[in-house]
């Protein structure tokens, strides 16, 4: 019962890292840019949720569209001020993003520290479980589930069959392809880059009702995302969350079974041997 | 793509001639000394905080800066250090100088060996496996009690301030000595290839795993011996302060700021921000690290090369053109220099024999059955029209890629078997249809990057004095390549390939979209290849008319088959080659 216990933990484990990895995974698929502020997204909506439930007294759920549209309009006004001008430039785009988001990064954990302090809090929220043949389901790791399948029901079905998402894949192909059927490129990156932030907002509101969150989280979140969309392969939408799925069984177990400590290093010294052994991502790789 | 300037390019010039720097180091010898004497304990601790700043941004920036290598875990060498002082002490009673000395050889040795594994990823991979590595350090120190775990350790340091402040400076000085080595010497020049451009740097015959190896391994010295120094002096060590991700944000804004590969930028820029930092925000350490966030957007926004970019306009602290004389030494005779070793052994064997040689993509014959020979000074031109096979039947030779039958013969040693990179190093070169120059350095660079390959310096910095004459460049000979024009820019990639003095020279299309000026003078360069040392050439060229007299004989190549092969005045006559090239008179 144990293993399927601990099975049943990963899966929902894996659940929430959908849910931290696909906004990242947009970001890059269409801007090539990895997000290292993307952390610091999730933890101000966090920490602003837990603000809002605590002396608002909205709930969880009224939080989540307030946190989606305030990352779209910071997302949609940081785009074009400090990524679109290190746009086309190559390989050196690449670079020159990090260093800016490693920048913002900063700056967003910072104004998250100022504003909400330095402690690790969390939002109860959905605390019933579900005892199904002797296992045991939490409430709220069951609707962070749901949501994190939502949104990747639709950014994959909303990339394939929109007009916006055709122009979001078309432009993450070849800018100049893009910009020569007439699609603006400029406009597309800021809407991709504002979606990204909104969903990764959405992320934290959902986050902070199953897991403890600081300020100070921002950067383990960063890199929990980058190890699930490297193993899935850079841009691939299923392959993320594959690799979610796997991390989240693989981690669960391990915690299982060598501790707490090993658990939370894994990730890191799975994205070394990952970038290593199959920089293309597993998917693609095997 | 570099903007159409005129084909004059920029000249690199110096003002202020050893002034500035002359001065700058003045003004930090007095610095240095006067700190300790006349400073209260506050002073000299700052001071002390300011030095190691100085040290973590030159560390940072000889793998940053030189080879282009951004590390976002360079605090682990400094973590790595202080604990290894920290465990010789406690568990070894080794007295703290020694062990702060042990502790940078760990670094060095550490870095040695992940080094080569590390350095296999490029650009944001490599950034963000440092990240990872630093968290995975800290998490195994918290685990591992034998160091004190997670609560930390007391150590039983005692120094005096000016004692630390004293031996900061002197690892500071080391460490900026070691940013000057790297401005001026070959081995520098080696590592900024690898930043300019990584493959065609290896091309050109870098050791490129080698230099990023040993340039990492010395930028991880530098943080082990401050971190065990700062451990000592703070009396106490713990993994969030070790291993503190915010020494990396703050070295990384420094050197930025200042100018990332640049010699002074990062005592400017370390110095200054400290300085900022600790007179205005002190009391809002929140708000100075958001500052800083600020800052690195800043900087690489609006101002890419930092503040010493500023006072370089200026035409002060520029970086001076590696090994470059003061003025371009006067050319020695050609016929001495390049021939010297390759005149002797001279054989009637041709230089270069392909036999029924054959290239298949699928079902689809690209060359099919081609035999020639090349001999000692002649210059061959392949022409044909487009899709006959000429680029693949170059890189057949040059072996890029498989054949499905044949063989190629140099010297009369068969190669076919051999790999592109065993090809260069007998003596087979070539350019590419795009060159791929190292654009932020000066001519003199590139050439004596090539030059470099397996010559002593002073013999490197000689050859390339003659290569640059002998192409031509010589009034730009300190130009940065970006500034060249196209034409003048083929004329450096065959500088470069001449300079690793090649047997034989491939020539893919290097006139093409070029002005008539420009092509006459590449031309030039080519009627002269025979007489610098190449014994060889052959070209592959659309315009028949800019190689017709260049050439000693051309091949005709029509779907792949040789209809051709003979002096030019033939060939160009020749009914087939006519009908190939103009459909059939009827």
């Amino acid at each position: 019962m144990t293993a399927i216990q601990v099975f049943v933990n990963g899966i929902l484990l894996g659940g929430t890292y959908v849910l931290i990895a696909q906004s990242l995974n947009l970001i890059f698929g269409v801007m090539k840019v990895v997000n290292l502020a993307h952390g610091g997204f999730i933890v101000i909506a966090g920490l602003f949720t837990f603000w809002a439930v605590n002396r608002l007294g909205i709930p969880p759920l009224v939080a989540l569209p307030i946190v989606f549209i305030g990352g779209a309009i910071l997302g949609a006004l940081l785009e074009p001020l400090i990524i679109e001008p290190l746009m086309g430039r190559g390989k050196q785009s690449e670079l020159l993003s990090l260093i800016v988001t490693f920048g913002l990064n900063y700056v967003l954990t910072q104004i998250a520290l100022f504003s909400f302090g330095t402690d690790y809090v969390s939002v109860p929220y959905l605390q019933q479980t579900f005892n199904i043949g002797g296992v045991i389901i939490s409430g709220a790791l069951l609707l962070t589930g749901v949501f994190a399948g939502a949104i990747t029901l639709l950014l994959y079905f909303g990339l394939k069959y929109t007009y916006v998402g055709k122009s979001l894949l078309a432009a993450s192909q070849s800018t100049i392809g893009a910009q020569s059927c007439g699609i603006n490129v400029v406009r597309v990156r800021a809407i991709a880059f504002a979606i990204g932030v909104a969903l990764a907002a959405v992320a934290g509101a959902l986050l902070i009702i199953v897991q403890p969150m600081s300020a100070s989280s921002s950067d383990n979140l960063t890199i929990l995302a980058f190890v699930v969309i490297a193993l899935g392969g850079l841009g691939s939408y299923k392959g993320a969350t594959v690799a979610a799925f796997l991390l989240g069984v693989v981690q669960a177990a391990v915690g299982y079974l060598l501790g707490g400590n090993i658990e939370s290093v894994l990730p890191f010294v799975l994205l070394i041997l990952i970038m290593l052994m199959w920089p293309r991502g597993i998917q693609r790789s095997t | 793509m570099s903007a159409p300037h005129s084909s004059r390019g920029s000249v690199v010039r110096h003002k202020g001639g050893k002034l500035a720097p002359l001065l700058a180091c003045v003004l930090f010898t007095l610095a240095a000394i006067g700190i300790p004497a006349f400073g209260s304990a506050y002073t000299i601790q700052l001071a002390t905080d300011i030095v190691q700043a100085i040290v973590l941004a030159y560390a940072w920036n000889l793998l940053g800066g030189y080879t282009g290598y951004i590390s976002f875990g360079h605090v682990s060498f400094f973590g790595i250090g202080a604990y290894t002082m920290a465990m010789l002490v406690l568990h070894a009673s080794i007295p703290w100088y020694i062990a702060v000395f042990c502790g940078g050889a760990v670094a060095v040795l550490v870095a040695a060996l992940v080094g080569p594994i590390m350095l296999r990823l490029r650009g944001i991979l490599f950034a963000l496996g440092m990240l990872g590595l630093a968290r995975i350090l800290e998490t195994l120190f918290t685990d591992w009690t034998y160091p004190g775990g997670a609560a930390g350790t007391v150590l039983a340091g005692t120094l005096t301030p000016v004692a630390v402040y004293a031996l900061m400076v002197l690892i500071a000085v080391t460490a900026f000595a070691t940013n000057f080595f790297f401005m001026r010497s070959g081995f520098g020049l080696d590592a900024m290839s690898i930043r300019e451009d990584e493959d065609a740097a290896t091309a050109l015959g870098v050791s490129t795993t080698k230099v990023k190896t040993i340039v990492f391994a010395i930028s991880a010295l530098f943080p082990a011996l401050a971190g065990g120094l700062t451990a000592w002096n703070r009396s106490f060590i713990d993994p969030p302060s070790a291993f503190d991700p915010t020494i990396d944000l703050l070295t990384i804004v420094f050197v930025l700021f200042g100018g990332i590969g640049s010699l002074w930028g990062p005592l400017v820029g370390a110095s200054f921000l400290m300085l900022v930092g600790e007179l205005l925000l002190v009391r809002l350490p929140t708000l100075k690290l958001a500052l800083y966030g600020v800052i690195v957007i800043a900087i690489v926004l609006l101002l890419p090369g930092g503040i010493i970019s500023l006072v370089n306009r200026a035409g002060w602290l520029k970086r001076k053109p590696v090994l470059a004389p003061p003025h371009l030494p006067g050319g020695a005779d050609p016929q001495t220099q390049g021939q010297d070793s390759k005149a002797a052994g001279h054989d009637e064997r041709p230089v270069l024999e392909l036999r029924n040689l054959s290239v298949r993509f699928g079902g689809h014959v690209a060359v099919d059955n081609v035999s020639f020979e090349v001999d000692t000074g002649e210059i061959l031109c392949i022409i044909g029209a487009n899709g006959a096979g000429k680029t693949t039947l170059f890189n057949a030779i040059a072996g890029a890629v498989p054949l499905a039958q044949g063989c190629v013969r140099l010297h009369g040693r068969d190669i076919t078997a051999l790999p592109l990179s065993r090809r260069v190093h007998l003596g087979i070169a070539r350019t590419f249809q795009i060159p791929r120059l190292l654009v932020d350095l000066t001519v003199w660079e590139n050439v004596l990057l090539a030059a470099r390959h397996g010559r002593q310096s002073h013999r490197a910095v000689e050859h390339t004095a003659w290569v640059i004459q002998a192409v031509g460049l010589e009034e730009l000979w300190l130009a940065q390549a970006a500034t060249l024009s196209p034409g003048r820019q083929r004329e450096l990639e065959l500088a470069r390939v001449l300079a690793a003095q090649p047997d034989i020279v491939l020539l893919d299309e290097v006139m093409a979209g070029m002005t008539g000026d420009e092509r006459e003078r590449v031309r030039q360069v080519i009627r002269q290849l025979p007489q610098l040392g190449v014994r060889a050439v052959i070209c592959v060229e659309h315009v028949i008319s800019a190689v017709a007299d260049l050439s000693n004989r051309m091949l005709v190549l029509d779907f792949g088959h040789k209809i051709a092969h003979d002096v030019p005045d033939k060939v160009l006559n020749d009914p087939a080659v006519v009908k190939a090239y103009l459909g059939d008179v009827a």
